[in-house]
């Protein structure tokens, strides 16, 4: 099990580090937050590879961190004798019997600590120290790699050739067309997987048996004319025999087959699924980490929540998940509390969820708790009306709408406030939390929320019970009964509260459109101020 | 089998005894063989190739590779953060006022063979348990051969061993203990060469270990044996050996050989000539083996260049120190059916003569 991940110099990441949950981790990040990014430098340094090739192969100038070369660049145009731009990723793992090989003190903790892990390191080549000493005097953003080295070592400063047989690692990734002539490498390392040493020999015996019993009988007649044919042209006799090097050994040429259908003409998302399927299932080699990015691609909401279940299902204590997701069905459905957030500055886990606010949005897949999650800072309302008349309060006050100000305003649809503000509370979270009084004291109803407020970073705003029990009462009031129907355009026949009260949706947009003045209530109003800062 | 060591004598087959060892062992416990010469680690490899060649658990490794490989390598940021082995430096030694990462290691970041033990024991404590519990997880049973030859810290490191839940097994011959890991290291002095079996039996007092003696030779004629145990003064309480040797030539057990005879006693027998170093017997002109060089090997007849040493035990019983003892012991059980040693006053001895038929007539 991997208990810390630290990635330094690596892409995005100048230094990162990330204490994964022990079964599932749910990576959760804006565009360009290097959610992918630190998949690919887990796989990276459990398995030496990326796409399936090796590390050393791949290696080029964009890995490394834009800001870590820019600083070496200025810091040595000013004649400071900065080191050399490195990119250092390691994985913790669990201090256990069976992962002692690659236990050792070579890793980055102070004071010095032992554990397994393992460690892949892209260095400047010892042997062109020279040739990196001559570049480094007019360095350009694009390093030289080619006097780099790429070092992949354990903590006990091993180096590592092949993957260690305990790493075992599968990877999963829905989010692209991958190559359509067959199985790719990941595939066929989880496949791989599947098969117990004997049967794997056993299936290449046969394979080569039956290859070479096709030369025999097949080939037999074209061999005796060609053989005949080339005598006068060739000291030595020509004949034709199936291929038995290693480039065409039967993992080569086997693919799953699904309900007789080869497997690359099954749909994206029945591939994913299956690929998870194969990589979660219970058999004796299978991979202790599971890497998955964006399960929720290609996949309708109904075909979702059936693949959800069963990798909920099929989740064990001996697996190590980690997904990458953009969908709210995902997280709300596996498990809130698995989340590892991206944020903008450190990373964020959500593991001290209260486990009743976990099965409450696991009840709710169709939550948008990403939201919450993304947003910079949060006004949760009760429902749409609420929505789209603080949208306009703010846009008065402040010439812009919420989200240019990096403001998400969240309609709870009668789901429970406390709920979200705890969420809001365990990711740190600014928020504004708006709410009708129905006629009970505003301190009344501010009482069980308690525990998740905080003045200054999360506050909930209520409307006074004498200025009427919801919205609508409260605009009139705040708004006059007069001016407030020129706003929406009805007739005095019609009584306003009822009207408003029937169509409040309606007179949400009319208000939100109107080009007159709104006063709005108070609450919304400091509300507004209060999120604004 | 928990903690033991089983001290032989010479030819008691102890490295076959390792071997059918491991071949009895279930597939799937991981093994660690320790050896300390280059020959022994070749030979013991070979032989578990034949015996044990299915057992992919076992491994070999020579006594500085352990050290280099679980000990130094793993842990070294212990001593020194940041810190790597890049090397092992065999011949250097560092200076003797060296203190802190000059003592143990090279300008290249080699480690000093000489330095090695220590460094390695030191870490033991350093890593506040981590070494220990990595070694535990990675085998299950550590077998080291010829434990006579470990010296200096060496010892500490096997008291750490005999602390953790590995099995271990030692197998060794402490009366031919003629190599000696770290030459210059006063650590443990009182325990090399010879006096190793007071350490062993000080453990075994301390319930840490059981000592097993195997007294059988299965190399040395029964004359050859019971000279053979004459060598160490009684005082070591070296068991007798027991020789299962029943093979007879017409010319078995130990003789002397006046110089005058040598040549031809080297034309009649062929013996294998040994001498201690190349400074000895430099009156003969035969094709010597160094004793120290014969270690391990296995001649029909040998023929005994003596020291000044050697040739006062022979003449009177003047016993010998741990070191000329050992190194004697060495050469005399070299032989399967015959010893000639070089000598023309025999003093006391009671050793028959081996004359040429030509003076046995003259006789």
């Amino acid at each position: 099990m991997i208990k810390k991940i630290r990635v330094r110099g690596y892409r995005i990441h100048r230094d990162l580090t990330i204490y994964p949950n022990r079964k599932l981790n749910l990576i959760v990040g804006a565009n360009e937050s290097g959610k992918s990014t630190l998949m690919e430098a887990i796989v990276l340094a459990l398995t030496g590879r990326i796409n399936g090739r090796s590390a050393t192969e791949e290696l080029n100038p964009h890995w490394f961190n834009a800001g870590v070369v820019a600083d070496f660049i200025t810091k040595r145009a000013r004649g400071e004798p900065q080191r050399l731009p490195e990119i250092d990723i390691e994985v913790f793992l669990e201090d256990v019997p069976e992962l002692q090989e690659l236990c050792g003190a070579h890793n980055s903790d102070t004071p010095t600590n032992a554990c397994p892990g393992v460690r892949i390191r892209c260095i400047p080549n010892p042997d062109y120290s020279a040739e990196l000493q001559a570049w480094a005097k007019a360095p350009s953003p694009l390093l030289p790699v080619e006097y780099y080295c790429v070092e992949w070592t354990t903590f006990a400063d091993a180096r590592l050739t092949m993957r260690p047989r305990v790493l075992a690692t599968a990877v999963i990734d829905a989010r692209t067309v991958r190559s359509t002539s067959g199985v790719d490498y990941h595939l066929r390392q989880i496949l791989g997987s599947q098969l117990e040493p004997q049967e794997r020999a056993n299936i290449s015996r046969q394979y080569r048996e039956s290859k070479a019993a096709l030369s025999d009988s097949a080939f037999k007649s074209v061999n005796e004319r060609i053989g005949k044919l080339h005598a006068e042209l060739h000291e030595q006799p020509i004949a034709l025999a199936m291929d038995q090097t290693a480039r065409t050994s039967w993992e080569e040429s086997v693919a799953p087959h699904v309900d007789g259908v080869p497997f690359t003409m099954a749909g994206q998302g029945q591939q994913s699924a299956i690929k998870i399927a194969l990589a979660m299932n219970k058999h004796a080699g299978r991979a202790k980490f599971v890497m998955i990015e964006e399960p929720e691609n290609h996949l309708s909401h109904t075909s979702l929540t059936r693949l959800l279940h069963r990798m909920e299902a099929l989740a064990s204590d001996d697996q190590q998940l980690f997904i990458t997701t953009h969908s709210s069905s995902v997280l709300n459905r596996l498990g809130l509390e698995a989340l590892q957030f991206l944020g903008p500055t450190a990373p964020v886990k959500l593991n001290e969820l209260d486990p009743e606010t976990v099965s409450y949005f696991k009840k709710l897949p169709g939550f948008d708790t990403l939201r919450i999650v993304l947003a910079d800072r949060i006004v949760l309302v009760e429902g749409p009306s609420d929505e789209i008349a603080f949208e306009r309060v703010f846009t008065d006050l402040y010439g812009k709408r919420p989200m240019a100000c990096g403001i998400d305003v969240m309609s709870m649809r009668g789901l429970s406030l406390a709920r979200g503000l705890e969420l809001c509370g365990r990711l740190g979270k600014k928020v504004a939390a708006l709410r009708d009084n129905d006629g009970i004291e505003p301190d009344e109803l501010r009482k069980p929320l308690a525990q998740w407020l905080k003045p200054g970073s999360r506050e909930v705003f209520i409307g006074e019970v004498a200025h009427g029990r919801t919205l609508e009462p409260q605009m009139i009031h705040h708004c006059g009964e007069a001016h407030l129907r020129t706003i929406l355009g009805i007739t005095d026949k019609a009584d306003i509260e009822t009207w408003m009260s029937r169509e409040k949706t309606e007179a949400a947009l009319r208000i939100a459109s109107s080009p007159e003045r709104f006063t709005p209530p108070a609450y919304m109003l400091h509300a507004a101020q209060f999120i604004h800062g | 089998m928990a903690k033991r060591v089983t001290l032989a004598v010479a030819g008691s087959r102890k490295t076959q005894g390792i071997v059918e060892h491991c071949a009895g062992l279930p597939r799937e416990r991981r093994v660690l063989a320790l050896t300390y010469t280059q020959r022994n680690q070749c030979e013991l490899q070979e032989r578990l190739a034949r015996y044990a060649g299915d057992h992919l658990n076992v491994e070999v490794l020579g006594w500085f590779t352990f050290l280099l490989r679980h000990f130094a390598k793993p842990f070294l940021p212990f001593k020194f953060p940041g810190e790597r082995v890049l090397g092992f430096n065999f011949e250097g030694m560092p200076f003797r006022m060296a203190t802190g990462k000059a003592r143990f290691v090279d300008k290249s970041g080699a480690v000093y063979r000489s330095e090695l033990g220590r460094l390695a024991f030191e870490l033991i404590t350093a890593s506040q348990g981590a070494l220990t519990r990595r070694l535990e997880g990675i085998y299950d049973e550590i077998l080291i051969d010829e434990v006579q030859d470990l010296s200096a810290y060496d010892w500490d490191i096997v008291d750490a061993l005999l602390g953790s839940a590995v099995d271990l097994w030692m197998v060794g011959d402490i009366r031919q203990a003629v190599l000696s890991t770290n030459a210059r290291s006063a650590k443990n002095k009182k325990y090399a060469y010879a006096e190793a079996i007071n350490w062993f039996r000080s453990r075994e007092k301390k319930g840490l270990l059981a000592i097993e003696e195997s007294a059988v030779s299965w190399r040395c004629h029964p004359k050859i044996a019971a000279f053979s145990d004459t060598i160490f003064d009684p005082s070591w309480a070296f068991p007798s050996t027991v020789s299962k040797n029943d093979h007879t030539t017409g010319h078995d057990g130990v003789f002397l050989v006046r110089s005058e005879h040598v040549h031809a006693y080297v034309a009649q027998y062929g013996p294998q000539s040994l001498r201690h170093s190349v400074a000895s017997a430099k009156n003969l002109a035969l094709d010597f083996m160094n004793f120290k060089v014969s270690k391990g090997a296995t001649f029909p007849r040998v023929l005994i260049a003596p020291t000044s040493t050697i040739t006062n035990f022979v003449r009177g019983g003047v016993s010998m120190d741990a070191i000329a003892a050992s190194s004697f012991y060495v050469a005399v059980t070299r032989a399967q059916q015959s010893v000639a040693i070089v000598l023309d006053d025999p003093g006391m001895s009671r050793l028959p003569y081996w004359k040429p038929a030509a003076d046995l007539e003259r006789d």
